[in-house]
């Protein structure tokens, strides 16, 4: 047991820096960042952005060397995603595609699959977006019922799909549909968004703009040769892709800097050196994000040592979120006007972390897979 | 970044929880104890080196020494021995069993006291290495989970050995000996309460089956378990904000934890006999020591944000 990055990877996070130093625009944090990471200036810079990372090998470090990558350990992949995280996330909505997308098609796709989209992702050009919840069916995944039905060689897709984040910027859709008619006949399709019959309609909400879509699926013909596994599979692939999306954001990275953010802020406005208070609260949110910072990078070593995936990921995240929580009540104990355009950042945080315990399974169900998956205790 | 142990530190584990396995259940006579030091399993500890893994081995594998003997039923002195003394005077061996004190509290009941034979002080900018006359210690009573003892008579700290500048150096051990214990204790208590709530039928059903006890038991899990390696990586850099953070995080989760193990072990968990308060009570002892949480979290914000001169407020 040691705790210690390697010259390498130290090296890896200063090639990263630097990239980030040359690409970002002078004005990011206030022109782009602020803008929340799915909106359309956002989305639009990280063509640009992720092309040149991927031009520098800096995208997809972590993938096979024929599909892009540098066969870097999933160590460096997790490096290049705290700082980007560290920054606003420049990468937009393709951090999805190099955590869970991508690996999935690798691991999954056919031939033909892998042909038609790695090299996009890897070359940071593509926008996807995830079907997966319903106005019926967010947590409970299996009561989706946008369905596919067999004709010919293609399926007709009819339904809809709900918090569908990225939507009308996206080129290409991986969606979950119902394929049977038992809870588990659920299959995967990757469909093109500008396929006729599909619309998306956005609405407004807490969290900023780009996140919340609708996206409705009216007689959609999609290639049976887009399927992503075989008819009824995708409970093995979705739960092999969120075994990575659930340690793929850094929230510590994350909390650590709009914490340093705001101490800042109260610094400047004479409301902190004199308060022991406040320095013993924010001396409590540093403990609790280096808490969570420890069980990722005890997820992130198990994979990288090829464990299978175990409930392990499910508790950083639970761990994670406890420590979210506590600097969403900091920010409005004590900075309560950064949710009223005081510091446009610090509420893109908060704004953004409001849905933190729904996004990729719900804590509760987290709690669920730990209590049984991770002590043994009886089901009810 | 390796979260796997060693050939080396897996070893050690094993020799260690081999012994501890060999002294798992209490005499008789102590099985309604509130605390219980085994003299003689910690003399054997201290036989076979496993005391002085610190400095044969490392700090690192020393806490893991920590994290099993607190795992135990019997309490032993491994943290001060066998973690704070030999890494807070790397330079001068000192005789165990080590108790340690802040020099405000030498008037009052201290843990371990009546079985250490050196007293570790934290004066604040100094600390003081003083040898413990039994003769001096009178025992004292008490619901918290370890030997508790009081001096007779308050010592001179004049009649010890003062270490310049020591201080800080103490502390940041102590704190690090404090997660790592209240890791392991944490531990033992949690597995102790799954296998209760795993057995015991409350309206049909096993407790443990309802998603109420099952959603803390997972939250307590997850605290004990970042706290263990918080306490791992403090012990591996032997870095005072490192050590800040794990004893900060330690304990800010007592209060849920306790309430929570000894809610789910019902009225038995009140009870002498079954054995949950070794645990708990243990951790409750270590709650105020070296600073105690607000000590270790103002240390981790003046760490992170020092303080900027000339600033007000």
């Amino acid at each position: 047991m040691e705790f210690a990055w390697t010259d390498d990877q130290i090296d890896f996070r200063r090639r990263v820096r630097q990239a980030l130093d040359e690409l970002l625009p002078g004005d990011w944090d206030e022109a782009y960042v602020s803008e929340s990471y799915a909106s359309d200036k956002q989305v639009d810079f990280s063509r640009h952005f992720c092309a040149a990372l991927a031009e520098r090998g800096l995208l997809t470090p972590h993938w096979p060397k024929e599909y892009g990558g540098a066969d870097c350990p999933d160590w460096y992949h997790f490096i290049l995603g705290e700082e980007m995280k560290a920054a606003g996330e420049p990468r937009g909505s393709q951090y999805m595609n190099v955590n869970w997308i991508g690996p999935t098609l690798l691991k999954y796709g056919t031939e033909e699959q892998k042909a038609r989209h790695v090299a996009g992702i890897a070359g940071g050009t593509v926008i996807w977006c995830q079907g997966f919840s319903e106005p019926d069916a967010g947590t409970d995944l299996a009561a989706l019922r946008t369905r596919a039905e067999r004709d010919g060689d293609h399926y007709v897709v009819n339904g809809s799909k709900i918090w569908t984040s990225y939507a009308r910027r996206a080129d290409w859709c991986f969606l979950l549909v119902r394929t049977g008619p038992g809870r588990k006949d659920v299959s995967i399709l990757l469909v093109p968004m500008d396929t006729p019959g599909i619309s998306v309609t956005s609405f407004p909400g807490l969290i900023k703009d780009g996140h919340l879509n609708e996206v409705f699926f009216t007689d959609v013909r999609v290639p049976v040769a887009n399927r992503l596994g075989e008819e009824g599979q995708a409970w093995g692939i979705v739960t092999h892709a969120l075994a990575f999306e659930r340690v793929g954001v850094p929230r510590y990275h994350t909390g650590l800097d709009a914490l340093d953010r705001a101490v800042e802020q109260l610094r400047a406005e004479g409301r902190w050196d004199g308060d022991p208070i406040v320095r013993h609260r924010a001396g409590l949110l540093v403990a609790r994000f280096e808490a969570a910072r420890m069980l990722t990078y005890l997820v992130v070593d198990q994979r990288v040592r090829g464990e299978p995936p175990n409930s392990d990921a499910n508790l950083s995240r639970i761990v994670a979120l406890e420590a979210v929580g506590d600097m969403m009540n900091f920010l409005a104990d004590y900075l309560p006007d950064c949710l009223a355009g005081g510091d446009r950042l610090l509420e893109d945080y908060y704004r953004i972390n409001i849905p933190a315990g729904i996004t990729g399974g719900t804590n509760e169900i987290q709690l669920d897979l730990v209590a049984r998956g991770g002590l043994g205790l009886p089901r009810g | 970044m390796d979260f796997h142990l060693s050939e080396d530190q897996q070893a050690l584990v094993d020799a260690v929880q081999a012994i501890l396995r060999d002294h798992a259940d209490l005499p008789q006579a102590e099985r309604l104890s509130y605390a219980w030091h085994d003299p003689a399993l910690q003399a054997l500890l201290a036989e076979n080196g496993f005391l002085d893994a610190a400095r044969s081995m490392g700090p690192l594998e020393a806490a893991l020494v920590a994290f099993e003997t607190a795992r135990s039923l019997r309490s032993i002195e491994a943290m001060g021995s066998g973690l704070v003394a030999p890494m807070a005077l790397p330079d001068r061996m000192v005789e165990g069993p080590v108790a340690l004190a802040a020099e405000r509290d030498l008037g009052r009941a201290i843990r371990n006291l009546t079985v250490a034979r050196t007293l570790l002080v934290d004066c604040g900018e100094d600390s003081i290495v003083l040898p413990v006359d039994p003769g001096a210690v009178e025992q004292v009573a008490s619901i918290l989970g370890y030997p508790y003892g009081r001096f007779a008579r308050a010592p001179d700290p004049a009649s010890g050995q003062r270490i310049a500048g020591g201080g800080a150096l103490l502390r940041q051990w102590w704190r690090t000996g404090i997660a790592t214990e209240i890791a392991g204790a944490a531990r033992a208590a949690i597995d102790f309460t799954i296998d209760h709530v795993t057995q015991r039928q409350v309206f049909g059903r096993a407790v443990g089956s309802f998603q109420a006890v099952q959603h803390r038991l997972v939250q307590r899990h997850g605290h004990a378990r970042s706290t263990c390696y918080l306490a791992m990586r403090a012990a591996w850099s032997a870095r005072a904000g490192d050590a800040d953070i794990a004893v900060c995080h330690a304990l800010l989760g007592i209060q849920p934890l306790l309430f929570d193990l000894h809610q789910f072990n019902g009225g038995m968990g009140v009870t002498t006999e079954h054995s949950l308060h070794f645990w708990t009570y243990r951790i409750r002892a270590l709650q105020a020591e070296a600073g105690g949480l607000a000590g270790a979290a103002l240390d981790i914000a003046d760490r992170r944000w020092p303080a900027v001169e000339g600033a007000n407020g």
